[in-house]
């Protein structure tokens, strides 16, 4: 599965990995709110907001251009809608919805995949985010792996048994393929029950603890510092001093 | 349909995010509560399921298949509030791990699908869930969870400025139709096959009441802001019979109102005109309903 592959990004060792996973989600917000808020893309202005994650590609000491190809996985959706706005007349749209659509993802793959998932999540909930949403998030990206597998292993079997080779009606096929779902949520059902029974007898509270608690550091204050700074003086000074 | 960053405009996903992350923090706080039940890990489970469920293929004919969107599926089996977190959390997961849809643009894609999409999705439930239209409801909540998340994803992109031609919409609303058709079928197919297993895993739609209010709000929404961007610009029949008499043009106005000819005349934007004046005339036809219903059992609670 893709996501795999950001997981073992995520346990690689870089400066961008060790900065503290609160300062980097913040500095995304400021990117994402500065180029969203950004209407030239034409101007000089829209530089620094390219020049960022390009800088951020290095210092992650990831693979750049798989790192840059997985980014383009929102350009399918995006291109259609900047050929449409391309036919209507509207190149400067067309444009614009190119480069923000994409250096956004550049820059929300640069963190997730510079920082283990349950750090991140961890951050998320100590900048606010509801613990009841955090703690199903936990469990949704535990789980997605085990129940993955398993239908992946269901599927396996159901061709074993010609699922594609027979003839059947589209309603016979219909029903196989809804029954092999009911069987999924069944199983998945009784596994969310087993799970809960277990945590329970483990001492769980509501809260997955982290091994190790994240504590701000003088590089993690001058990264969101810094980066802030620069990000906000990129989109306010073209308004100050037009 | 998953919206990245980049495409709407501040004002949408500003009024979006107000309007998702309240509702999420409302959701949770129901959650949160009924943790000591250990629904917590069986949403997280579930939705992993939904993951999951989507690698699974259904054959819906002429050499196509479709996959399950999972809405409406959560919406009868958690609960709407649970199935709202669970498709937030979907959504979060989708948007951080496998770039499908933004950050910023989250809240509106929550708004769209886990809060409007689950709650029209569960709405004919809700109303019919316990009786013989029992499977009708359901396929109408599969089919309404995804038309109106489609709806609702494309009319942002429409207030957001992108230039979407009459023809373009046309197509698109035909394809939202489609897989909102296929994903009622495959609620249908799913709920009888869970059914037959384990009938207790349904939820009672008496259970968690009917929450009019929210469900009356999405789709004046709906109606209001997408109906009228599809308005047809033909005069309708007594508009017609008036100009072919000749009363129409003998016909003179009394004094001016906001919004005459449907119309919001003090706004700029052409289709916010329309839309608007198309919300407020359903708001004001709900209050006057409400109005009238309240006196009416008034009356009836006195003469009881």
């Amino acid at each position: 599965m893709r996501h795999v592959v950001l997981e073992r990004w995520s346990r690689s060792d870089s400066i961008l990995h060790r900065l503290d996973a609160r300062a980097k989600l913040i500095v995304l917000l400021v990117y994402l709110v500065s180029l969203a808020t950004l209407r030239d893309v034409g101007s000089l202005g829209i530089a620094a907001f390219v020049i960022f994650p390009l800088a951020g590609l290095p210092a992650s000491r990831l693979p750049i251009p798989a790192l840059l190809a997985r980014s383009m996985l929102v350009l399918p959706f995006t291109l259609t809608f900047a050929a449409i706005s391309f036919v209507a007349g509207e190149p400067e749209r067309a444009s614009a919805m190119l480069v923000k659509s994409y250096f956004s993802a550049l820059a929300v793959l640069l963190v997730v995949a510079s920082t283990p998932t349950p750090a991140l999540f961890h951050a998320a909930s100590s900048l606010g985010a509801p613990q009841a949403l955090v703690v199903v998030l936990q469990f949704l990206y535990r789980y997605m792996f085990v129940v993955a597998e398993q239908a992946a292993r269901m599927w396996s079997a159901a061709l074993c048994r010609g699922a594609k080779t027979s003839r059947r009606s589209r309603k016979q096929s219909m029903v196989a393929a809804s029954g092999m779902l009911a069987a999924l949520f069944a199983k998945s059902y009784q596994r969310a029950a087993a799970i809960h029974k277990s945590m329970l007898a483990r001492g769980f509270t509501g809260r997955i603890p982290l091994i190790e608690l994240p504590r701000w550091r003088r590089a993690d204050v001058a990264f969101l510092g810094v980066g802030s700074i620069f990000l906000l003086s990129a989109r306010l000074l073209p308004i100050l001093w037009p | 349909m998953h919206i990245p960053d980049g495409f709407l405009s501040t004002p949408v996903w500003v009024a979006a995010g107000a309007i998702s992350l309240p509702s999420v923090a409302f959701y949770a706080r129901k959650a949160q509560v009924a943790l000591d039940e250990g629904r917590i890990p069986l949403m997280g489970v579930m939705g992993a399921f939904v993951f999951a469920a989507q690698m699974i293929n259904f054959p819906v004919g002429v050499g196509t298949s479709g996959h399950l969107v999972g809405g409406a599926l959560l919406a009868v089996t958690l609960g709407p509030a649970a199935a709202a977190l669970v498709m937030t959390a979907i959504l979060t997961v989708q948007a951080l791990l496998f770039q499908d849809g933004g950050v910023l643009a989250l809240g509106a894609n929550v708004f769209n699908m886990a809060i409007a999409g689950v709650l029209a999705g569960y709405l004919p439930y809700s109303y019919w869930g316990s009786g013989s239209r029992r499977r009708a409801a359901i396929f109408a909540g599969g089919f309404l969870s995804v038309f109106t998340s489609a709806c609702l994803a494309m009319a942002q992109l429409v207030l957001s400025g992108v230039p979407i031609p009459a023809a373009l919409a046309g197509v698109s609303l035909a394809l939202f139709v489609v897989s909102a058709l296929i994903e009622g079928a495959i609620t249908v197919a799913v709920v009888s096959s869970l059914q037959r297993l384990n009938n207790g895993w349904m939820r009672k739609s008496e259970a968690a009441g009917r929450p009019r209010l929210a469900f009356v709000l999405v789709a004046a929404c709906l109606i209001g802001s997408v109906g009228a961007l599809f308005a047809s610009s033909m005069p309708d029949g007594f508009e017609k019979l008036s100009e072919q008499l000749g009363i129409a043009a003998r016909a003179w106005n009394l004094f001016e109102t906001p919004l005459m000819d449907y119309e919001a005349r003090f706004l700029q934007p052409e289709w916010l005109r329309k839309s608007f004046a198309g919300l407020v005339g359903l708001g004001l036809i709900y209050a006057i309903f409400l109005g009238l219903g309240r006196t009416r059992r008034g009356r009836l609670s006195r003469s009881g």
